[in-house]
């Protein structure tokens, strides 16, 4: 009997055991009709050769693992931003249960959302009734501050109309007349996260700088000497926001951050659930508009957000998901141009720091190739570092890239000589990435949680940096943005290389005079 | 949102109902709490969802299997989810893909812990996602040619996969595309293989489970339907029973399998945890079907009484109690030698048993259990907490029916239990609030609500990324695991001290 | 002058791009600059304009080219008589896909790439009923403010135009849409000015324009031409002129309609004597039953 009450055995070890493995064996043999495991080795030994990779980058319909999810996940991500409201995704309920888990299981926090839960009587008649009734129980259940309103595909191919509805459940007192319901319609078959990100923040912000959707007059922009921060879809969140915060407090900056979701994501446990907490007061997210520029930490999150705010006056500034010195650098120098400051020694001393470390360290990433994957901007960001560090991404790829994003990251590789033998690879998913990783053999993969399974098929040691990230604790908490943001991507990168040095080299008389106990 | 007192506080609390009738009446009045704070529409709605049990009856007098309600925060999730996410995801050769935009199978991707084994990708599929990424101009123009070059992909890409299923979201049964039709011409462009349309588009139903009997009627069409007349890869036997409404989750089935094997019966097919097509197509060659997941799978175990006589029976494998009257009841289909194979399992497991229970029961008799799960764990777990010497005070169903709540109310529940079916995030947090149970099991989205509270809490759709928790091994981790969320040294730590010293409170008034 | 949008609706077969094209031509004639979207999967809505069989339309060209943020401006817009300015929204082969949201891709983009800009009107042409949401599309708010349906005196055709107007309606009060009026594209059927009429005055509007059937019309289509530019002389260019003047001074004055119940419209029809009341006992009894 394999099972002990003082020695409990869990899957980890229970299987493992003669009992279950014989168990295993036999169901295999005699009931699965399984192919050979010959014949399973020899498709093994197939899809990493070239002739495979060429057959699956001719893949024009099927696509296997992306690296993306659907727009209103983005709506929900920017919503929860914003003092005391509960996204309203108007569409399919199972929509919202998968949102909701997909978020818990990163952050460990609860996420709160509500569906309008349309069924097929609506999905005939429309989804009047459901957002009259809906805005009504959510308004009354759960006490927000505002309801930011998105759509499921479902409620996108039927063609309902957000802004005529809610109009309507406001005529049929469902919310009180003045009651701030932004709204953005976010079809999953358009885009990906970061475009339900861009439509919902532009949702947000258009309702309350041009007139609340037509029920009262537009804010007359008042300009201000404020600087509006926006951080786009962001894993880092939590961390990266309180270090924005703290380096914009410390250089004396007057800022708003539009969609802080650093606390509701990061409470505490005290006895209490706090459903909300934190993030930007509506009233900060009207006054934004008086504000004199805006920063978007990443271009491809706010691609249409970025120019409707530039037409209302602002000037405004994009980064690509700025990791490294010298991002870091231009990050920090446009901001006090931006805001009209000088920028303190603390920060040059953070600065020196970071330099210090690389300095320490970078001989053992130094001529290391990369591959990395993720949503377009962090790829860029992190990519640009690898390069300061002296790595060579070999690889870059991001599935909810475009032509656009290809182009941008040419100039970066073609801009120093680490990047020289780089291709970036839009539109493309992980089963492609798995072929590259087999014929382009680069030295570790940096992406997120669902790069472990390529990990284990072509044992490339991944390094955990992206969204989701599902099978390590607190990532989230640690900034990646700024000096010390920078400082931790570092660490990550190198506690990686060091256990991959360690993993390769404790073969007991065979490999272990490298096994070196200082590094 | 109130504080959740600690353990201490409440024992002194006077509020704390002291008896059955005491229950009651706290239970009742906490539903008209909750009711209040709806509109008058939804309060009715909701009212009927809502219960306080009384012994004696024959279910739990509540409403099930209805719409949810607009707005609310309902935990359920959609058809894909109860077809691709629970029924057909885990057949493990077969491929199966998220017909639609990209957002169902990311979202739904290896995150249901379906163990198995094989070779990831090549003639395993199980924690992958394939999916039609549908853009604007699929939704326009129609998916099917996509679909059938997608077949054609995947054959070139993956040929040991053993069948397809195309697993439809939302779009697709708006927009009307005939995946049936692209489904047969592409079975019989590519020599015959099982590639079965599913039309378990989100909308559909109220819940997961509508998604369920489409995804069985599916097996029905176009898998038992379509194979008949075919020889299993085994010689039929007397002893052989097939595993209905077992996930693998975390290894469920495995330990499972495990104690029908020892008592003499032979497991042929699996479904679907570790499950593959050659089980499914021979499973109407059993003798009988033994059914856990008796929500998900029930529709095809009728049908394959009906259609090939094969008797099936429910079993419950949490705790031993449940197992040993499992393992007789199962037997009894059977002749004197797996009867007294029944018995010999009992037999040797029960020092083990015993152990178990001895190790952990000293530390979690007299705790209070509030459950919300789905499937069949709302009343299935309840014996596996009482061999622990735990309570359960309240429970309900995602996506239960009413013949659900009756097994519930006739076997399962105590007089005075909370019932709460369909149940809010408010009401549910309302709930736990006032019941201040010791335990909560239920999902991740509500892990962290009740974690916050200061209330211990369990996933017991995902057993927490733990398991097996089926059959006798299962059980010791199943008590380890309740052990360590109920006393781990955190639950001390919410409070801040200060906030409890009343010279710190005074001097911070000051 | 700010930019007016108006949109015409009507059933299929009834004329609505004829009647349309004509008007606007005559609206260009006045000096106005055009916008015109078709929205019909047919996309023969701008065929006169542009003296082509049918024009390459967003949806097929986004098709081609992977989505539709891969396109230009003038990748999708022609230019037609009198700079009229010509696009197709296109769509699904029937039977297939999802026209309606078609219709909403399309106007998204247009909106998006600036195609309303320096002009004086843009003008929807929208399929038959309304028939889903993505066919309500233009009569969402901020896009067509006066609603025109085509109709005869059909049936049929006054049915569809009493089920636009219930379509109408649904958005009139969350949005600004109005219906501007009826044109009746003359069948020659019985009374047909009469019931028109009526039915205008049943849904609380006005009939614009009554507008002749000639065979002229017919001469000019199978040049593709309006009449307005084939023979602008001609008694029905005339006719088109003035209803394009109609529209033109038409601004701000559409209504809220009034749509009326299948029970009604069958009275209606009763009352100018094109149903015959029927003994109800006869229902569903066949000619051999009958006799």
């Amino acid at each position: 009997m394999p099972q002990d009450a003082n020695q409990v055995k869990d899957h980890f070890s229970l299987f493992r055991e003669p009992e279950y493995k014989e168990l295993i064996a036999n169901k295999r043999a005699n009931f699965e009709n399984r192919h050979a495991p010959e014949k399973v080795q020899e498709v093994v030994e197939w899809a990493k050769t070239e002739e495979y990779k060429e057959l699956n980058f001719k893949r024009e319909a099927l696509v296997v693992n992306p690296a993306k999810a659907c727009q209103p996940l983005g709506a929900v991500f920017a919503a929860v931003g914003f003092e005391g409201t509960i996204p309203f995704v108007h569409g399919s309920q199972g929509c919202v249960a998968y949102y909701r888990s997909h978020f818990s299981r990163h952050f460990k926090e609860p996420t709160s959302c509500v569906s309008s839960s349309m069924t097929e009587d609506a999905a005939v008649f429309g989804g009047l009734n459901n957002m009259i009734d809906g805005l009504a129980n959510t308004y009354s259940m759960y006490k927000p501050k505002m309801i930011a309103v998105s759509t499921t595909c479902m409620a996108e191919v039927i063609g309902d109309d957000l802004n005529a509805f809610i109009k309507t459940a406001r005529e049929k007192g469902s919310i009180p007349a003045e009651y701030p319901v932004p709204f953005a319609h976010t079809p999953a078959f358009v885009g990906s996260h970061i475009t339900g990100y861009d439509n919902a923040m532009k949702g947000v912000l258009e309702y309350f700088w041009d007139g609340r959707a037509g029920t009262i007059d537009k804010v007359a922009r008042v300009p201000n000497g404020k600087i509006n921060f926006i951080g786009g879809f962001d894993g880092y969140t939590v961390g990266n926001m309180r270090e924005v915060k703290r380096i914009f407090d410390t250089m004396k900056v007057e800022y708003t951050i539009l969609g802080d979701n650093s606390d509701v994501w990061d409470t505490p446990t005290d006895g209490e659930f706090r459903m909300y907490d934190g993030g930007t007061t509506l009233e900060d997210a009207e006054n934004a508009v008086h504000a004199k520029a805006t920063i978007s930490m990443q271009e491809f999150c706010t691609e249409k957000t970025l120019p409707m705010i530039a037409a209302h006056g602002h000037e405004t500034v994009a980064f690509n998901h700025p990791v490294g010195v010298e991002a870091t650098d231009r990050f920090i120098m446009e901001v006090a141009r931006l805001a009209g400051v000088t920028i303190p020694d603390e920060l040059a001393k953070e600065r020196g720091r970071l330099v210090d470390a690389i300095a320490d360290s970078n001989a053992h990433i130094h001529g290391k190739k990369f591959a990395i994957y993720g949503d377009p901007d962090l790829c860029y960001g992190l990519a640009q570092f690898i390069m300061e560090l002296g790595g060579e991404p070999v690889v870059v790829l991001s599935t909810n890239g475009g032509k656009g994003w290809a182009k941008k990251m040419q100039e970066l590789f073609d801009s120093s000589p680490f990047g020289a033998g780089c291709k970036a690879y839009p539109g493309k998913d992980l089963w492609h990435m798995r072929s590259l990783l087999f014929t382009e053999k680069p030295d570790f993969l940096i992406g997120n949680t669902y790069g472990k399974y390529l990990e284990r098929d072509t044992g490339v040691p991944l390094i955990r940096l992206g969204f989701p990230i599902f099978d390590r604790h607190h990532k989230h908490r640690y900034p990646v943005w700024g000096y010390q943001g920078a400082m931790n991507v570092l660490v990550t990168i190198l506690d990686r290389i060091f256990d991959h040095m360690d993993a390769t080299t404790d073969g007991i008389a065979t490999t272990d005079y490298s096994f070196d106990i200082i590094r | 949102m109130a504080e959740y007192s600690t353990q201490e506080d409440h024992e002194m609390s006077v509020s704390t109902p002291t008896n059955i009738a005491e229950v009651k009446e706290r239970n009742r009045a906490l539903i008209q709490e909750v009711l209040s704070v709806y509109p008058e529409k939804t309060a009715k709605r909701r009212a009927k969802h809502l219960n306080v049990h009384e012994e004696g009856k024959s279910d739990c007098g509540v409403k099930s299997n209805i719409k949810s309600i607009p707005g609310v925060m309902t935990i359920r999730g959609c058809a894909y989810a109860g077809s691709k996410g629970v029924v057909w995801g885990p057949i493990k050769d077969m491929i199966h893909i998220s017909h639609g935009p990209v957002g169902c199978g990311q979202y739904s991707w290896a995150s249901r812990r379906n163990y198995y084994v094989g070779t990831t990708g090549i003639d395993t599929f199980g924690t992958m996602q394939f999916t039609s990424d549908f853009q604007e101009k699929d939704i326009v123009f129609g998916g099917d040619k996509k679909l059938a070059k997608i077949i054609d992909e995947i054959e070139e890409l993956f040929p040991l996969n053993k069948g397809i299923s195309v697993q439809s979201e939302c779009p697709i049964g708006l927009i009307g595309d005939d995946i049936e039709a692209v489904s047969k011409a592409k079975s019989k462009e590519h020599g015959g293989k099982t590639i079965v349309p599913v039309r378990c588009e989100g909308f559909r139903g109220v819940s997961q489970s509508l998604g369920h009997h489409i995804a069985n009627d599916a097996i029905r069409d176009w898998v038992f339907d379509k194979s008949e007349g075919k020889a299993p890869n085994f010689e039929p036997g007397p002893y052989d029973v097939a595993i209905i409404g077992d996930y693998n989750i975390g290894g469920d089935a495995w330990s499972s399998r495990i104690l029908l094997e020892e008592m003499g019966l032979r497991v042929v097919a699996q479904w679907s945890g570790d499950g593959t097509i050659a089980e499914l197509e021979a499973t109407p060659k059993a003798k009988l079907n033994v059914l856990h997941c008796y929500r998900s799978m029930n529709y095809i175990s009728r049908h394959m009484e009906e259609k090939y006589g094969i008797p099936w029976v429910e079993y419950n494998f949490f705790g031993p109690s449940k197992i040993e009257e499992s393992l007789r009841k199962i037997a009894s289909y059977f002749d004197e030698k797996i009867q007294a194979g029944a018995e010999a399992v009992i037999a040797k497991y029960k020092p083990l048993m015993q152990a178990v229970i001895d190790k952990y029961k000293p530390r979690l008799a007299g705790k209070k259990v509030m459950l919300y799960v789905g499937g069949l764990r709302p009343r299935h777990v309840i014996g596996a907490y009482e061999d622990l010497g735990m309570e359960v005070v309240g429970t309900g169903y995602e996506f239960g029916h009413n013949d659900d709540y009756q097994r519930t109310a006739q076997h399962y529940v105590k007089d005075g239990t909370l019932i709460y079916d369909d149940v809010t995030g408010y009401e549910f947090e309302k709930f736990v609030e006032t019941v201040k149970p010791d335990l909560v099991g239920s999902g991740i989205k509500e892990k962290y609500v009740f974690q916050k509270m200061g209330v211990p809490f369990r996933q017991m759709h995902s057993w927490d990324y733990s398991g097996p928790y089926h059959g006798y091994d299962g059980f010791a981790i199943f008590a380890r695991d309740m052990d360590m969320a109920i006393n781990s040294p955190v639950w001390k730590l919410p409070a801040a001290p200060w906030k409890q010293d009343p010279d710190y409170v005074a001097i911070a008034a000051e | 002058m700010s930019l007016r949008q108006i949109a015409f609706y009507g059933k299929g077969g009834i004329g609505k791009s004829t009647t349309s094209q004509n008007t606007l031509a005559a609206l260009a004639d006045l000096g106005q600059r055009i916008l015109i979207v078709g929205c019909d999967p047919k996309a023969d809505s701008t065929r006169l304009m542009l003296h082509a069989k049918a024009q390459d339309t967003i949806l097929s060209l986004a098709a081609e080219a992977g989505s539709v943020e891969d396109l230009e401006l003038e990748d999708v817009m022609k230019i037609g008589y009198k700079d009229i300015r010509c696009v197709e929204s296109g769509g699904p082969e029937p039977g297939v896909g999802c026209a309606g949201r078609g219709v909403i891709t399309s106007i998204n983009f247009l909106e998006e790439n600036g195609a309303y800009d320096d002009i004086d009107y843009v003008s929807y042409d929208v399929l038959g009923d309304v028939v889903c949401g993505g066919f309500a599309m233009p009569i969402r708010e901020n896009k067509a403010q006066e609603i025109y349906i085509v109709m005869s005196g059909e049936m049929m055709a006054m049915y569809a135009a009493n089920n636009i107007s219930k379509g109408i309606l649904k958005y009139a009060n969350s949005g600004g849409v109005r219906l501007g009026g009826l044109v009746c594209n003359e069948r020659q059927t019985d009374k047909e000015l009469e019931l028109a009429e009526s039915l205008a005055k049943k849904l609380g509007t006005q009939l614009i324009h009554f507008v002749p059937r000639d065979n002229i019309v017919q001469h000019a289509e199978l040049r593709r031409m309006t009449v307005i530019e084939y023979a602008p002389e001609s008694n029905q260019a005339e006719e088109y002129r003035q209803l394009a003047q109609k529209i033109h001074n038409n601004a701000g004055k559409g209504i809220i309609p009034t749509p009326i119940t299948m029970d009604e419209l069958e009275d209606l029809l009763m009352e100018h004597g094109i149903m015959k009341s029927i003994d109800e006992s006869q229902v569903g009894l066949t000619a051999a039953q009958l006799a």
